[in-house]
């Protein structure tokens, strides 16, 4: 078994992949996987070394390909483990693998047919896989629903992996619930502040307020501080939809202040009241833009109710005016 | 000194002073010779030559003739002086010139250097035949700017009203491939009939070994500067030039032919250089045994440096190396460029122009400043013209010289970047790297704030941000941003039917929904937008009723809603492309 080098100086992916290539030669022939674990080590080895060379070409200006060419390699390992037989729990893996190649180079599209593989594939029982390697998995295929903003879908996949990641590994469920909070606001559920200190994702503490609050102006505020944070993470996008959210909670509250002045009439709500309760908290939008983001309000059923123009005033259903999201995305 | 107009006779004198000075002898002077002290100015010509000389330039007609011949006149003088018989010849019995249309048969008599005629002009044509490309004929054509004058009448005016034609019915689509290839027959003939031409005349001045040239008045315009041409590039340098330029395609031909199947084949300009380039590589490493590293190769040597001066050419995609004399150089480009920005023609001559110069740049490996306008030009004029893949190429060109740091309006472009992506892409991680990777400067810029603030609305769904926006973008983002028009008006419409009870005016939305036009208090403007947003709306199955006390026209939400739909598009053919109509072809090719 090839044991893992302290490579110093240049690496030699070259190689290092004939050895794989070798490897992965015998492999194939070898009936049973009792060299399953080496397999993998060579993997793993495969892309470490492959970023590491990537880093130094990039350095001497040159053109960083080593990670491809893993990538493609790894592509071949899991050929080889895509088949009948004992060989099939490996996959998971080297799947694996890719994904944190493909990720790391940006080409997220090529996870697809990997993907493709493990869930249509009649070789493949999910539940046959170790529960590390599934936990991974969905882990990277709930990230990838973010993108596509399926939250439904990502929810689900990132809580899988939550349930079953290993309570002592901190850094992995940092990781998990990077993605998952995002996701679970938009669905409506609001994580305590006590979890976002204990895993150190205070970035999201701001904009949790805000949405308990409907206080627009903080919404804004946390989205532009972090900003190059939640860029580069990918859920930049997915917060910014928040917004709408922010100012139902806005709406609801100026409902329950009227309801409690004037009860009779709480359920109609004056345009100027809105106008004049965002130029309070900051924000200049005029009349047009207010029933703009009403009529949206209405139309993505975050409020039951309609706008009459002629008067200018939401008129809000008399039952449950804000109904509760329910895992249902916005 | 005033331009000379075609056809017109100039005065002699007036022009021979400036026009024929030294000519490696150092103190020639003209002027002197003239005067007749000629003789007693050190190491001057003869008086016989001058005289001679005299008389030459005198035959004259226009400028390109008397520079025709003072070439031929430099390179007797220079053979003169190097036989030492400058002073012994007679200059005075010496034969004259011909004029250039005459010059093949003096030339057999005066310049012994020179081959015959007919054996210059197959060698003229063996280029041609052997590299093959398209370029030949109009080299040939056009050496000389002066020249163009002459030939470009006719040229122009066929080139125009084809171009008119192809417009009219072309409409929207860019199928410009196929519009320059059905105009490629057109030149080609063109071209090979004056050569043809030429030998016709080169026959009879032989014969006659006279001086008047015996053609008729409708061909002697052409053969008339074929001929003066064909003198410029008879001359010793230019054809010792020619010699070096062909040799050099030579060997790249030869080996390119064993290369070429290693090679793959990527398309345009970029594969002919590289065939060319790994071709060279090929004949190094043959001679010397060792092989090259790619910064070895001596990009400069084998680099084209262009000789053309045109200002306005045509685009030709590139079949094989291209001939420097039809590659214009960086400072013709520039004043290219100039004359496209100011130009009134209409975007596809535009287009055609800036592609043309885009591959004249690419061709000689010109990444500089200038490069970066002549993109960002095409591109914006793309954008005006609604023309999203060329303005894509171009986009994708801009974002890697400005990574290079070439200076430019970077900021404004990855405005319109972010635009493109955000609303024309679905894709995410694009949007959130494009993003990512503006810099603190760029969220600064205006032109960027402004496509960031087209996104927050977008996100939201917010209607009304969006149109205000429309309304006073900056540079070219309402260009980008009509492209998305359409469908943000109809998840409007959605939203308001789904929210207002029991009508919405038809008057606010044409307002919220940018149906007015600029200057809102004209009423004519306010109407035609009410028609224009009424029309929209039942195009799209809004049910509009009448409000019984205001008379004004008003959506009527609660039906609509259930009966708004997205119509087809208008040019929509069955098979999907509508520059394949049959209706549209007929037009086009009648």
């Amino acid at each position: 078994t090839p044991t893992p080098s302290a490579a110093s100086g240049t690496p030699t992916p070259p190689s290092r992949r004939l050895l794989g290539s070798a490897f992965l030669q015998e492999f194939r022939n070898w009936e049973t996987p009792w060299a399953m674990e080496a397999m993998h080590m060579v993997a793993l080895e495969i892309r470490l070394l492959a970023e590491k060379a990537d880093r130094e070409l990039v350095m001497s200006g040159k053109n960083p390909d080593k990670l491809q060419a893993a990538g493609s390699f790894l592509m071949k390992v899991f050929g080889a483990l895509a088949v009948k037989g004992p060989k099939r729990v490996g996959a998971l893996y080297v799947t694996c693998q890719l994904f944190k190649i493909y990720f790391r180079l940006g080409t997220v599209n090529l996870c697809r047919s990997v993907i493709r593989s493990i869930e249509t594939a009649r070789n493949f029982d999910f539940e046959d896989f170790p529960v590390k390697d599934k936990v991974t998995y969905m882990y990277y295929t709930g990230r990838l629903e973010v993108f596509n903003e399926n939250f439904l879908v990502a929810d689900q996949k990132l809580t899988y992996a939550l349930m079953h990641c290993n309570p002592q590994s901190e850094s992995n469920l940092r990781k998990i619930l990077k993605f998952l909070i995002p996701v679970k606001l938009s669905i409506g559920v609001l994580p305590r502040r006590t979890l976002l200190e204990k895993y150190n994702l205070l970035e999201y503490a701001d904009i949790v307020t805000s949405l308990r609050r409907g206080d627009l102006r903080l919404l804004k505020q946390a989205l532009d501080r972090h900003e190059d944070q939640l860029l580069k993470c990918g859920v930049y996008l997915v917060l910014e939809k928040l917004e709408l959210q922010v100012y139902r909670r806005l709406v609801k509250k100026i409902h329950i202040i009227q309801r409690e002045k004037e009860p009779s009439k709480a359920h109609q709500i004056k345009l100027e009241v809105l106008v004049k309760t965002l130029q309070w908290l900051g924000i200049t939008m005029d009349v047009d833009e207010v029933e703009c983001i009403m009529a949206c309000l209405i139309y993505k059923n975050l409020i039951k109710g309609y706008f009459a123009h002629k008067s200018k005033v939401l008129v809000l259903s008399k039952q449950d005016p804000f109904p509760k999201l329910n895992g249902k995305p916005v | 000194m005033s331009m000379p107009q075609t056809g017109k006779k100039l005065e002699v004198d007036s022009s021979l002073k400036p026009a024929y000075v030294g000519v490696n002898m150092p103190k020639n002077d003209v002027n002197a010779a003239q005067d007749g002290h000629g003789a007693a100015i050190q190491g001057s010509f003869p008086v016989s030559l001058c005289t001679y000389v005299e008389r030459n330039l005198s035959r004259c007609k226009d400028d390109a003739q008397r520079s025709a011949t003072q070439s031929i006149m430099k390179e007797i003088i220079t053979k003169a002086t190097a036989d030492g018989t400058l002073h012994t010849k007679n200059w005075d019995i010496e034969p004259l010139l011909a004029l250039p249309e005459n010059a093949k048969g003096t030339f057999m008599t005066s310049n012994a250097k020179d081959s015959s005629p007919f054996s210059f002009s197959t060698s003229r044509r063996s280029p041609s035949r052997r590299t093959k490309s398209r370029w030949e004929p109009v080299a040939e054509e056009k050496v000389t700017n002066n020249m163009e004058v002459v030939s470009k009448e006719p040229a122009k005016s066929n080139a125009c009203t084809t171009w008119e034609n192809t417009r009219r019915t072309v409409g929207n689509t860019w199928n410009l491939g196929n519009f320059v290839q059905s105009r490629q027959a057109p030149p080609s003939q063109w071209n090979q009939r004056p050569s043809k031409k030429q030998r016709i005349g080169g026959n009879t001045n032989l014969t006659k070994n006279g001086n008047a040239s015996s053609d008729s008045d409708k061909e002697q315009d052409l053969t008339k500067y074929y001929a003066s041409s064909i003198a410029l590039t008879n001359s010793p340098e230019e054809k010792k030039r020619r010699e070096h330029r062909s040799k050099r395609f030579e060997r790249s031909q030869g080996a390119s032919s064993k290369s070429m199947s290693s090679i793959p084949h990527k398309n345009g300009a970029a594969n002919v250089y590289t065939r060319g380039a790994i071709s060279m590589l090929n004949n190094r490493s043959n001679g010397d045994g060792a092989s090259l590293a790619v910064e070895d190769i001596d990009w400069d040597a084998l680099t084209i440096k262009g000789t053309c001066q045109e200002i306005e050419k045509r685009y030709l995609r590139l079949t094989s190396a291209p001939d420097p004399a039809t590659v214009r150089p960086e400072d013709v480009l520039e004043k290219a460029l100039h004359m496209v920005e100011t130009s009134e023609k209409n975007y596809l001559y535009k287009c055609d122009q800036l592609k043309s110069i885009r591959q004249d740049l690419t061709v000689q490996r010109i990444q500089n400043e200038l490069t970066v306008k002549v993109y960002e030009t095409h591109a914006r004029f793309a954008l005006q013209a609604g023309d999203l893949s060329e303005y894509n190429q171009c986009q994708s060109q801009l974002t890697r010289l400005y990574g290079e740091g070439i200076a430019g309006c970077h900021l404004e472009f990855s405005a319109y970047n972010l635009l493109c992506v955000m609303l024309h892409s679905n894709n995410k991680r694009d949007l959130l790297s494009s993003m990512a990777s503006l810099s603190k400067e760029a969220r600064l810029d205006e032109t960027v704030k402004h496509a960031l603030a087209v996104h927050s609305a977008v996100s939201s769904g917010n209607y009304v941000m969006f149109f205000k926006l429309y309304k006073k973008a900056p540079g070219l983002n309402s260009c980008l941003m009509d492209l998305y028009v359409e469908r943000m008006r109809f998840e409007a419409i959605k939203c308001m039917s789904k929210s207002y009870r029991p009508t919405v005016p038809v008057r606010y939305v044409t307002r919220v929904l940018g149906f007015t036009r600029v200057d809102v208090l004209c009423e004519a403007n306010v109407a035609d937008g009410l028609e224009e947003c009424e029309e929209w709306l039942k195009a799209h199955g809004a049910v509009l009723t009448v409000d019984e006390n205001s008379g004004e026209l008003q959506i009527d939400t609660k039906v609509s809603s259930a009966s708004l739909y997205m119509p087809e598009p208008d040019n929509a053919v069955s098979h999907g492309d509508a520059s394949l109509a049959v209706d549209d072809f007929l037009a086009r090719a009648s």
